[in-house]
């Protein structure tokens, strides 16, 4: 009997002191966070709100982490600064409201980290998510055209937001109106910046 | 971010202590003797030390078993 | 239950009955014990074995050929990823090896398994629960945190039932009659305290919120790699530690090592998680304990490797003829070369180029695959023969079995190990436009995909097996050994006419 409850206490305190180790104290340390003041005055991270909180979700939902990090990592560090993905490695501070932490573990596609300053426009989002080799020939990203709606071609022109194809890729029958889920993930790809600095060392 | 270090280190130290403690202790209450031996508990009279347990079905080492199947029924 | 060997009349105590025959009735009774619920998790684990490869070949070929079924949102590459990863944790791995797990604590224990409804039930409420958390990854939102996407219901039903085979094996564990514990009881002893630990802290924390920002980030791969140290690894290691001298017929090369071995995984291999996050937004210290605990690792790899090896050696040409040495064997190598592998992964050198690419998801393979799945592939084979008192129908499908799924995941791992390497270090170029490295894995891919229809085959191949077993009506002749065939002398009626024949009937 004696052996099973030395056998128990070094199964539950092994267990029991890495989860302190790597859980516990690491949420104690980084709790305290808080936002910094950017050179234009805001206060940055910003909390996601609205269709940036929804977009957000809907990167989640689509399992967009599974081919794209959110991770600068620092300058010595791999070629992610050279590549222009961000001019600093990520802090915990740009994660304070990013709950659970979109970081990923793959990049199958590149990293996203600061895809809103690296990319701003709205149009090249769009035709990119509705099929990415209208902007990036040979990619094996998937296409979302899930997230577009067809609108018939009969009678009037196209919608206020139809998508403008470039030519092979234009649908003779349809155009093709993003939906409330496209647009609300464009915001959030849109407010992916984390351009601003931090001085604090890791 | 003293005060973690000291944490991490202090974990490691009680971890250390206690994993001598128990070491001395098993040693104490004799776990440590006749350790080899208890590789043996897994076999027994009917399935011997020396004995293979498991074959591809209908197929035994040399053929052996091959020739035992057909007088089995 | 415990008392049973004390029975006036019962072989066990009957001095009127040989030794050899008392050893022998004794494991049918344990077996018998084991029958119904134990074959529900195994039959059900292969359901989700096939499920999960599905998914895996559909997630595959979507990465080389993108448009394929690219207009259905459930069956998008981001969506069917994470449902092969959680149907086969949750659904086969976990199944399968909560299976073994209480077949072998069963019979190391020398003492039989109780409460068969509690374990149906929790059979039932499992693959519910992975049923509904699948299609809820297919179809509705779900936070993409990897190893845990499943919704807090789903994992809180998951964790509950989980304490009904706590309930079961500890029991067993309680009422052994061999006072002796050897060490794949140890490992079972401690997964299954340390399974419920982790899922459910590690939900709590991240999708009840109980942690911040990026701490939410060590407990995710605080969980997600302890699933595959103190989860998986443990149920493989049991399985091979039991397996090897059993099938072989010899005592393990050092006990003692054994022993050595079980506490430093124990130790270590808790804290090595935060590996999978170097260069990643968090204190340097928490990666560099990552990295230590890793390389620690070293010392139970190693020790169980020897001991393996040794156990084996000038004994390799029996793989030749025993169907469990030769899954477990290949399980066995497989954990050496993927604990090494990992260990050297979390080096900051090594991670630079590895981290991001297809060589970590190689390697996640090695381990759950070519490790685990293999090493619950052989422990199947051993124990189903003598769950239903009869012997497996094809020799032909079990080679067919172990040659699609060996060479399978050998071009799998091979593969993408060589193209995973190749990107990263393409990545680390700056000067190598980001589409080079698309188009340069687009063969590795492929050979994924390939790799992925042979071990499709050879599990088509062992559901085959395992459904003719489940339904064959006679039995084809005595499992394996079941009476020690080696041994001409000792011969039929005190085995023929006891329970593993005359009650399969009324439990089927």
């Amino acid at each position: 009997m004696n052996r099973t409850a030395v056998l128990l206490a070094g199964v539950l305190l092994t267990v029991a002191s890495s989860f302190v180790g790597l859980v516990v104290i690491p949420d104690w340390q980084l709790d305290p966070l808080a936002p910094v003041q950017a050179p234009d005055g805001t206060m940055q991270p910003q909390k996601p709100t609205g269709s940036v909180a929804e977009g957000r979700a809907i990167y989640s939902e689509l399992g967009c982490i599974y081919c794209h990090s959110q991770q600068v990592r620092p300058r010595e560090f791999g070629a992610d600064q050279a590549r222009g993905w961000g001019d600093r490695q990520t802090h915990p501070v740009d994660h304070i409201y990013d709950a659970p932490p979109l970081l990923g573990t793959m990049r199958t596609g590149p990293d996203l980290a600061n895809i809103g300053a690296r990319q701003p426009s709205r149009s090249w989002h769009h035709l990119h998510l509705f099929d990415p080799e209208t902007t990036s020939p040979g990619s094996i990203m998937p296409p979302y055209r899930f997230l577009y709606d067809p609108v018939s071609r009969d009678g009037a022109g196209p919608p206020e937001t139809a998508l403008d194809l470039p030519g092979e890729f234009d649908d003779p029958d349809y155009w093709w109106v993003p939906t409330d889920r496209a647009e609300a993930l464009v915001d959030y790809l849109l407010s992916l910046d984390h351009s601003y600095p931090i001085d604090d060392e890791l | 971010m003293n005060l973690i270090y000291l944490l991490i280190w202090g974990t490691w130290v009680i971890f250390g202590i206690s994993v001598i403690w128990a070491l001395s202790w098993a040693v104490s209450r004799g776990h440590m003797t006749n350790v080899e031996q208890s590789g043996q508990s897994i076999f027994d009279d009917e399935e011997p030390i020396g004995e293979m347990t498991d074959y591809f079905p209908g197929e035994g080492p040399d053929g052996y078993l091959n020739a035992q199947e057909g007088t089995d029924e | 239950m415990s008392e049973m060997a004390d029975e006036p009349g019962h072989p066990e105590g009957d001095p009127g009955v040989p030794p050899r025959d008392r050893d022998v009735i004794r494991r049918a009774r344990i077996d018998e014990s084991c029958r119904g619920p134990v074959m529900f998790f195994i039959l059900t684990a292969v359901v989700w074995l096939l499920v999960g490869t599905v998914l895996a070949i559909v997630a595959s070929v979507k990465m080389h050929s993108p448009e394929f079924l690219a207009n259905l949102e459930p069956l998008t590459f981001g969506r069917v990823r994470p449902a092969h990863l959680n149907t086969v944790i949750y659904g086969w791995s976990s199944l399968a090896g909560i299976g073994v797990l209480l077949w072998l604590q069963a019979r190391l224990c020398r003492a039989p398994l109780r409460f068969h409804r509690l374990l149906y039930g929790v059979g039932v409420l499992w693959n519910l629960a992975v049923a509904a958390g699948t299609i809820a990854l297919l179809t509705t939102h779900f936070n993409s945190v990897e190893w845990l996407e499943f919704p807090v219901w789903t994992a809180a039903t998951l964790g509950v039932g989980f304490l009904g085979v706590m309930v079961v094996s500890l029991d067993v564990f309680r009422r052994r009659t061999k006072h002796h514990i050897f060490v794949s009881q140890w490992y079972l002893f401690g997964a299954v305290f340390w399974f419920p630990i982790l899922y459910v802290l590690a939900n709590m924390m991240i999708h009840l919120g109980m942690a911040s920002g990026i701490a939410q980030a060590t407990a995710n791969w605080w969980f997600a790699h302890n699933v595959l140290g103190i989860w998986f690894t443990p149920i493989g290691l049991a399985a091979a530690y039991y397996f090897i001298p059993k099938v072989l017929g010899r005592p393990i090369h050092s006990y003692y090592l054994s022993l050595l071995g079980f506490w430093t995984l124990a130790l270590f291999y808790n804290w090595a998680g935060t590996h999978h996050l170097i260069g990643g937004p968090l204190p340097v210290w928490l990666t560099t304990v990552g990295t230590v605990a890793s390389m620690m690792m070293f010392i139970p790899v190693v020790t169980v490797a020897i001991n393996h090896h040794m156990t084996m050696v000038g004994h390799f040409q029996k793989l030749k003829y025993s169907p469990t040495l030769r899954f477990i064997v290949f399980g066995a190598m497989s954990y050496t070369l993927v604990s090494v592998q990992g260990s050297l992964m979390a080096l900051r050198t090594v991670n630079e180029t590895t981290h991001f690419t297809h060589y970590t998801v190689a390697h996640a393979h090695l381990g759950m695959y070519a490790f685990f799945t293999m090493a619950m592939f052989g422990s199947i084979y051993y124990l189903v023969p003598r769950l239903l008192g009869r012997e497996w129908p094809s020799a032909t499908l079990i080679r067919v079995h172990f040659w699609c799924t060996a060479t399978g995941i050998f071009l799998y791992f091979s593969g993408l190990s060589w193209g995973g390497w190749r990107q990263g270090e393409m990545m680390n170029h700056d000067t190598v436009d980001f589409q080079a490295i698309v188009d340069y894995l687009i063969p590795f891919l492929w050979s994924r995909s390939f790799a992925g229809i042979l071990m499709t085959v050879g599990h088509v191949a062992f559901a085959i097996l395992l459904w003719k077993m489940w339904r064959g009506k006679e039995p084809t002749g005595e499992p394996a050994l079941f009476p020690a065939k080696g041994a001409p002398k000792r011969e039929e009626d005190s085995l023929h006419d006891r329970p593993p024949e005359s009650k399969r009937e009324e439990s089927s």
